[in-house]
């Protein structure tokens, strides 16, 4: 006969009532007891982590200061494996891979920084750098710019300032004068800064084409200190600048009474605003015949200049021989006024194609500050 | 006033408690929020208190000698308690867990659950190379259990509650409280649709909010953010998905077949054979330190791009190696761990080379590194759709969702082809359990083999002489006989093959040689003993009896297959599926059956 097979019925689990609240209690009082417990040793181990991490970041940045990156490396990533949470240990490690010539790297490792913590000043400022190593200059520059607008827990200011100006030393290195003035416009009248940044300041109004506000600058700067050698040095850029070669002159000459240990290079700069005055076609209250001359001249020497630089075979420069030779010929017909005026242009002509085709030429240092007035 | 109310408060609180036992869903619901938070600080503990320890093993600076002689000490510590205190609590958890719900009604002692803790922790101090997060799914389906006995459930309510612990656990451990769900589901309970969900679910957020409110919101790692960088690159994870697939292989079967050897092994040797597995790991770790303990600070470094080719290959034939022997010579500890550590080091040699081969149209070995882990995760555990959501959860990293399905899928398939049963099964399998497949398992009112199954006929023994055994047979309509010695049951011997050994005199004949002549021949199709288990489904039954050619199954326990609890047949399958067959045999006229 069949009987179905059916497991052994084991006797129902049964508990009573006192039993049942019994359990729940000590159940209860262990998770409280456990609670207790685990954070405790949280507390324990979280310090003990940021502690050896705070011990590895100070031996990856002195290792930095060393200059041996590689082995820095290592010290600030364990520091950032232990404290995932310190943006400071992640952002130092990313600027070291970076200084290690890791960009791409570098980017992947401040990216989830940057997602916890979008507005942290020291974080995109570090991206700033990545992106500006990349070659990446329009992404650079917004991160530039969350990072002066960013938080920065201590010395806020400073940081920020800093930050400033290192997109200002990116924007002066990219040419970018306009940036470069509406970066510096903000910081002008900051009484904040220290000599030697409004000094700097002033000089990169210089570079991005706002001598004048330089000039203000400068003139503050001596009128609280008649003795400021550099002052004067930057006031005589300034008027080079603007096309001033004669004050120039005279503030190199008051830089060089003041610094006569340095007076190789300020002689030297006085030697060009000298070549400069010399040369000036526009200078004011030359006779017409000299204003011929130089201008004459001029037109040989930017042309020698840009020779130089395409070559005697170059098709442009052979237009510009022709269109030279007609004007010399021309020039003895044409009244000495008009003359002036042609020999002008042409020069500017030349002058335009050089600078289109050819990187700047410190010996051309007197040509590019004439025409530079001649421009005005 | 105030007495009757002190009177009146016990009463109202045991009507309480009597009608919270009443309402079992709303049981499971407290249950599942007190053991998920319960689990939750118990693997917390077991985290902290591991980490403590290893700091202790290791101090920075530590000399290189205590690479060789901590994790030989910790393995000859663990292999003593193992050996004396705590049998259970040897190797991962996880075969143990399902063996407890599939096998044990539920059941996993508190004994054992201490005993993991324990032995995990020194373990995994010492630098034994394996994971924390099977022995954490063990302690909290024990702790589960516990309660659940402690609370006076009833059978099905201890072993609903099993997948609950093991949930909540692994949410704690790993930090991926979705991906605890799903491993739940997939790998222990072997069902998507399982009804114990809910709980399943509330076990694991309460877990995972504990661990939370004590180790705050850090994911497991910090990963950059990784994405495609061109259409191309998938080609390079299609190859990632082959080559983790392939590791996968090698790791499970090298570890299978060491294990097999260690098994071979004396028992007497038991308490000593992890020391092997110990001094393997810490001869390996003296030369390469990285490949002691589980691991993740260096799957971090690889995950964020610090990677070196020759290292990466290095750690992931080591770790191979070392968890293998580890696992194998019986230490305390899972394969979860060292399996995402294999994945992330194939993932940054195969991104590596392609980043070498293509730098402009493949992102970096870092990004290969986190597919590698869920690639290798897919081929070792073989729960792919855990696998994908783990790493997603891992990384909180969205974009490499699609090259990771991709190269999950691929492992999955390739492990799936070149090692037919997956580790744990395997693993089990060893231990002699029989732990049913997710494909075996059934949904709804299926008939099971419990419900046709009828009681074990007298068996034959082995040196029973064929014409004993044709007295005993000759009544019985049965096709094949069950063969017992004193240990259980051997085999099947047909009544057919009894009849014609007869017909030839062949009177003095053992049924030992009958089997044996039996097995040689090309027709016998039942060389491995056919056998099914109870509690799958009477469609199983018949599939073994057309693979075996027997139309009578021993039906055997999934503990060990050599009790036998009682014979089906191929007439009482049919009976009842309803079918009733004119050439049927009529068993009732056998009354000794």
């Amino acid at each position: 006969m069949k009987t179905p097979l059916v497991q052994p019925a084991a006797p129902t689990p049964t508990a009573t009532v006192s039993e049942f609240i019994a359990t729940f209690a000590v159940i209860l009082a262990a998770i409280v007891g456990l609670l207790l417990f685990d954070t405790a040793l949280a507390r324990v181990d979280v310090a003990e982590r940021k502690a050896y991490a705070g011990r590895e970041f100070a031996s990856g940045q002195a290792l930095i200061a060393q200059g041996k990156v590689e082995a820095a490396i290592e010290h600030l990533r364990t520091a950032s494996t232990l404290d995932g949470e310190n943006s400071t240990y992640g952002v130092a490690l990313a600027q070291a891979i970076l200084a290690d010539g890791r960009p791409t790297e570098a980017d992947q490792m401040l990216s989830p920084l940057l997602e916890r913590n979008e507005t942290d000043g020291a974080t995109n400022l570090a991206m700033a750098r990545v992106l500006a190593k990349e070659g990446k200059l329009d992404k650079a520059k917004a991160y530039y710019h969350r990072a002066i607008y960013g938080l920065w827990p201590r010395g806020a200011d400073k940081s920020r300032t800093a930050a400033r100006f290192e997109l200002i030393d990116l924007l002066a290195r990219a040419n970018a004068k306009q940036e470069l003035l509406s970066e510096l416009l903000p910081i002008q009248d900051d009484t904040t800064n220290d000599l030697a940044q409004r000094k700097r300041i002033a000089h990169l109004f210089v570079v991005a084409g706002s001598p004048a506000r330089a000039v203000v600058i400068f003139r503050e700067i001596l009128r609280r200190d008649t003795k400021d050698a550099d002052a004067f040095v930057g006031l005589a850029e300034a008027a080079l600048s603007l096309g001033d070669f004669a004050t120039a002159r005279t503030d190199l000459l008051a830089a060089q009474k003041l610094m006569p240990e340095d007076s190789s290079s300020l002689q030297s700069r006085v030697a060009l605003t000298d070549s400069v005055i010399s040369l000036d076609p526009t200078q004011s209250g030359l006779a017409l015949p000299e204003q011929v001359r130089r201008s004459r001249n001029l037109v040989q020497m930017t042309l020698a200049s840009v020779r130089k630089c395409l070559g005697v075979q170059a098709p442009q420069v052979a237009v510009a021989l022709d269109s030279a030779t007609l004007l010399l010929v021309s020039g003895r017909a044409a009244g000495q006024a008009q003359s002036v005026e042609q020999n002008l242009s042409l020069a500017e002509q030349l002058w335009g194609l050089r600078r289109s085709r050819c990187a700047p030429d410190g010996q051309d240092g007197a040509l590019a500050l004439i025409h530079g007035r001649i421009a005005q | 006033m105030a007495a009757i109310k002190i009177r009146a408060l016990p009463a109202r609180l045991v009507r309480l408690v009597e009608d919270l036992r009443r309402k079992e869903d709303r049981l499971a619901l407290l249950l599942s929020l007190v053991i998920g938070a319960l689990v939750g600080l118990v693997v917390v503990a077991f985290i902290l208190l591991t980490g403590r320890l290893t700091a202790l093993m290791y101090p920075p600076g530590g000399s290189g000698w205590r690479r060789i002689v901590v994790p030989t000490i910790g393995s000859l510590v663990t292999g003593y308690l193992l050996f004396k205190y705590f049998p259970l609590a040897r190797g991962s958890g996880i075969p143990q867990t399902r063996a407890a719900l599939f096998i044990h009604d539920g059941r996993i002692s508190l004994r054992s659950v201490v005993g993991k803790f324990v032995c995990c922790s020194i373990s995994l101090a010492t630098g034994i190379p394996l994971g924390r997060e099977g022995p954490a799914v063990y302690m909290g389906s024990g702790l589960a259990s516990v309660i659940a006995r402690r609370l006076g459930l009833s059978r099905a309510q201890i072993r609903s509650l099993i997948p609950v612990g093991g949930a909540a656990a692994l949410a704690a451990a790993f930090n991926t409280p979705i991906a605890a769900v799903l491993f739940s589901l997939e790998e222990i309970v072997g069902d998507l649709h399982a009804p114990v969900l809910g709980s399943i679910v509330l076990a694991s957020a309460a877990s995972w909010m504990v661990l939370h409110l004590v180790l705050g919101d850090n994911p497991l790692f910090h990963v950059p953010g990784y994405h495609l960088v061109s259409l191309k690159e998938l080609g390079v994870y299609v190859v990632l998905g082959i080559v983790g697939g392939l590791s996968s292989v090698a790791f499970v079967k090298m570890l299978l077949w060491m294990r097999a050897k260690f098994a071979k092994m004396p028992r007497a040797s038991l308490w000593i054979q992890p020391v092997a597995g110990g001094l393997t790991v810490g001869i390996l770790g003296y030369f390469v330190p990285q490949v002691l303990g589980v691991g993740y600070d260096q799957v971090e470094r690889v995950l964020n791009g610090d990677v070196i080719l020759k290292v990466a290959i290095t750690l992931a034939v080591l770790k191979i190696v070392a968890t293998s022997v580890a696992y194998a010579s019986g230490n305390a500890g899972g394969i979860f761990g060292p399996s995402l550590f294999i994945g992330s080091m194939v993932g940054a040699t195969v991104g590596s080379v392609a980043h070498l081969l293509f730098p402009a149209s493949t992102a970096g070995p870092g990004a290969y590194a986190l597919v590698g882990m869920g690639t290798a995760f897919a081929g070792i555990i073989r729960t792919p759709l855990t696998s994908v959501i783990m790493i997603f959860e891992v990384t909180r990293d969205y974009t490499i969702i699609v090259p990771l399905m991709i190269s999950n899928l691929i492992a999955f398939y390739i492990s799936q082809k070149l090692q037919k049963e997956p580790i744990y099964e395997a693993l089990a399998r060893q231990d002699g359990l029989h732990l049913p497949r997710s494909s075996s398992r059934t949904h709804g009112a299926v008939p099971l083999v419990s419900s046709a199954a009828r009681e074990v006929p007298q068996s034959l023994t082995p040196e029973m002489k064929i014409s004993d055994a044709a007295e005993r047979v000759k009544d019985s309509a049965l096709e094949s006989w069950p063969v017992a010695d004193e240990l259980g049951l051997i085999g099947m011997v047909r009544t057919r093959h009894i009849a014609h050994a007869l017909d030839q005199g062949k009177l003095e004949m053992t049924i030992e040689r009958l089997m044996q002549i039996a097995r040689r021949s090309e027709s016998d199709k039942s060389v491995d003993m056919p056998h099914v288990h109870n509690d799958q489904p009477l469609s199983r039954a018949l599939a073994r009896m057309r693979e075996s050619g027997h139309k009578v199954l021993p039906v055997v326990s999934r503990a060990n297959v050599r009790i036998m609890l009682g014979i089906v047949t191929f007439a009482d399958i049919l009976k009842e599926f309803g079918v009733e067959s004119a050439d049927e045999l009529d068993y009732r006229d056998h009354p000794d059956l």
